[in-house]
């Protein structure tokens, strides 16, 4: 990229919700279904209905709205945007145009070891479009209206973001965020969450925005990363040429990684919005706002924080246990229990999670109970039971008889340390003892030595002398030579 | 503000419809009657007065979150006058 530009970019991102029904209808809402089985004469736009909004779509917009910091509009309205599409069976979608439920509010997103804030616009409560599936028939399109009037929040971001990058991270604790509120499973990939990216460019230190393109329908994060690259590239070569950039709807196509406009100036889209008549304002009293935020769970944030400040993890190790919400909160009941939690957590990353993907399961069914798991790692924590010892013999046996109590298991393997003086040193003597070269070494000032004898001490204590004693005693005898 | 035939084209563009000479003169004529009406509305003050969306109910009531009766494929695609593979069937249009 030439040197001395900045890109500018804002996110639109639809979020497609987890409800039952649709957003103003009765009609299933789940992902999938054959082809127009989930519609009804509302979602399939029949002269005579009527919508009526669906309070869990609103309580969704509610609890994400306070989880940004959004203001809560106590009232808000429904517009119409008009546009004609052979999936958008009334010819319009119900939006909020005016006045959206929440405004304001921000996403922090974590960029290395440093966090950005970025600031939310708006949130606006709305309804999704049906499927068009043009590759079936070579001389039509095919039209599934399932997905009609399925519940979607598009959260509008201000021009906060600075790059690809950063727009992967606002996009990844967007995510993180939605699956923690149990409102969405923002899966990209499946369409539950997509995202138009606003490009502009500017030379560095200029306070003015460029003029921006807007790629529509982004659905991957590798997608939007190319496209955004592309973009920013092609806006910095027309004004490094004297030209201007002309605000557009772009289209980004995947195959030659290149965007284009979707349709031209003169056919640009007139939505001509306007209050939907069919649905009075949307009133919310205090008390709904009230009960929503008492219910609100811990957020991705607030557990990231406790990890690295409370628990004292490293930045990697609180990201990978804060990414899910159960893991998390498995974790803290871990913690609740011992006061070992860089232990805890290691053995969470190593032993748990990869136990958690293959089985597909809660962490709440693992074999070993959090009563054995905490007594596992106090154990370790009091030198009683060697770290490898613990995971290469105990912990096999462990899942073989996940009942049983760590300290007995360990006890009839003979697996336990010891800080035994006198069985210390009597290993000692016998190490020193089968190698007489050595010690001559040692006494003439090899002092490198003494790793050695130690590494012959532990091999014959079988891993069961305490090695924390057992340097120390070594130590003493090696000096007194 | 003026409608004039250049706008009613546009219009028509926009709500796909196809209007005749006729149509399009009474139109043109009915559009700057509501126009001059919301002209002399607007020489109203309305300083104080609040924007307002809807004139009827205060608010919206709201649904539970169940889901409900729903139509057949078959149902739903009686008056479609093209269908294939329980699909509404129509020009391929392909525009994001």
């Amino acid at each position: 990229m030439v040197q001395g530009y900045e890109t500018v970019i804002g996110l639109e991102v639809h979020l497609q919700l987890n409800t039952r029904s649709k957003a103003f209808c009765a009609d299933d809402a789940s992902f999938g279904g054959a082809p127009n089985t989930r519609v009804s004469a509302i979602s399939l736009g029949h002269p005579g209905t009527l919508p009526m909004p669906n309070r869990a779509h609103v309580a969704y917009a509610v609890r994400l709205g306070l989880a940004l910091g959004c203001h809560i509009n106590l009232v808000s309205t429904f517009d119409r945007k008009n546009y004609f599409y052979a999936d958008l069976p009334k010819g319009y979608q119900i939006t909020q145009d005016k006045q959206p439920i929440c405004s304001g509010g921000a996403l922090d997103i974590r960029i290395g070891s440093g966090v950005r804030k970025v600031r939310i616009h708006h949130i606006h409560i709305e309804e999704d479009a049906g499927k068009s599936i043009h590759d079936q028939l070579p001389d039509a399109s095919l039209i599934d209206l399932n997905r009609a009037g399925v519940p979607l929040l598009e959260i509008v971001t201000e021009p906060d973001l600075r790059s690809a990058e950063e727009v992967d991270a606002f996009m990844s604790a967007m995510r993180r965020l939605a699956r923690y509120l149990d409102i969405s499973d923002g899966n990209m990939e499946q369409g539950s969450m997509r995202c138009d990216v606003n490009v502009s460019v500017r030379r560095r230190g200029q306070h003015t925005y460029g003029t921006r393109c807007e790629i529509k329908n982004l659905n991957s994060m590798r997608f939007a990363r190319r496209a955004i690259e592309y973009e920013a590239g092609r806006q910095i070569a027309l004004v490094e040429s004297g030209q201007v950039v002309e605000q557009n709807t772009l289209h980004f196509d995947p195959q030659t990684g290149t965007t284009s406009p979707l349709r031209s100036k003169e056919e640009a889209h007139d939505y001509r919005y306007f209050p939907d008549p069919d649905l009075p304002p949307l009133v919310l009293d205090t008390a709904f706002i009230e009960s929503i935020r008492s219910q609100m769970p811990p957020l991705p944030e607030e557990v990231y924080r406790r990890f690295t400040e409370e628990y004292g993890l490293s930045n990697y190790d609180a990201a990978l246990l804060a990414e899910e919400k159960s893991v998390a909160l498995y974790f803290i009941e871990l913690c609740q229990h011992t006061p070992h939690t860089k232990a805890a957590a290691n053995l969470v990353i190593n032993k748990l999670l990869p136990w958690r993907d293959e089985n597909q399961a809660d962490l709440h069914s693992f074999p070993i109970g959090l009563p054995a798991l905490t007594e596992l790692l106090q154990l370790i924590a009091d030198n009683q039971i060697s770290n490898s010892a613990a995971y290469q013999r105990l912990w096999p046996a462990l899942l073989v008889e996940p009942g049983q109590s760590p300290a007995a298991l360990a006890q009839s393997m003979d697996l336990l340390q010891t800080s035994d003086a006198e069985f210390i040193i009597a290993l000692i003597d016998q190490v020193l003892a089968a190698h007489p070269g050595k010690v001559s070494e040692f006494r003439k000032g090899k002092k490198g030595l003494q790793g050695f004898f130690m590494g012959e001490l532990m091999r014959l204590s079988q891993g069961k002398a305490d090695p924390k004693t057992a340097t120390a005693m070594l130590l003493q005898k090696l000096q007194a030579l | 503000m003026q409608i004039d035939e250049a706008l009613i084209f546009r219009l028509e563009q926009l709500t796909r419809l196809e209007l005749d000479d006729a149509e399009r003169q009474e139109l043109l004529h009915d559009l700057n009657h509501i126009l001059e009406l919301v002209e002399q509305m607007n020489s109203l003050d309305t300083t104080d007065v609040a924007p307002l969306a809807y004139v009827n109910a205060a608010s919206t009531p709201l649904r539970n979150d169940v889901v409900g009766p729903q139509a057949t494929p078959e149902q739903a695609l009686r008056d479609a006058p093209r269908a294939a593979d329980n699909c509404f069937k129509v020009p391929k249009v392909i525009d994001l």
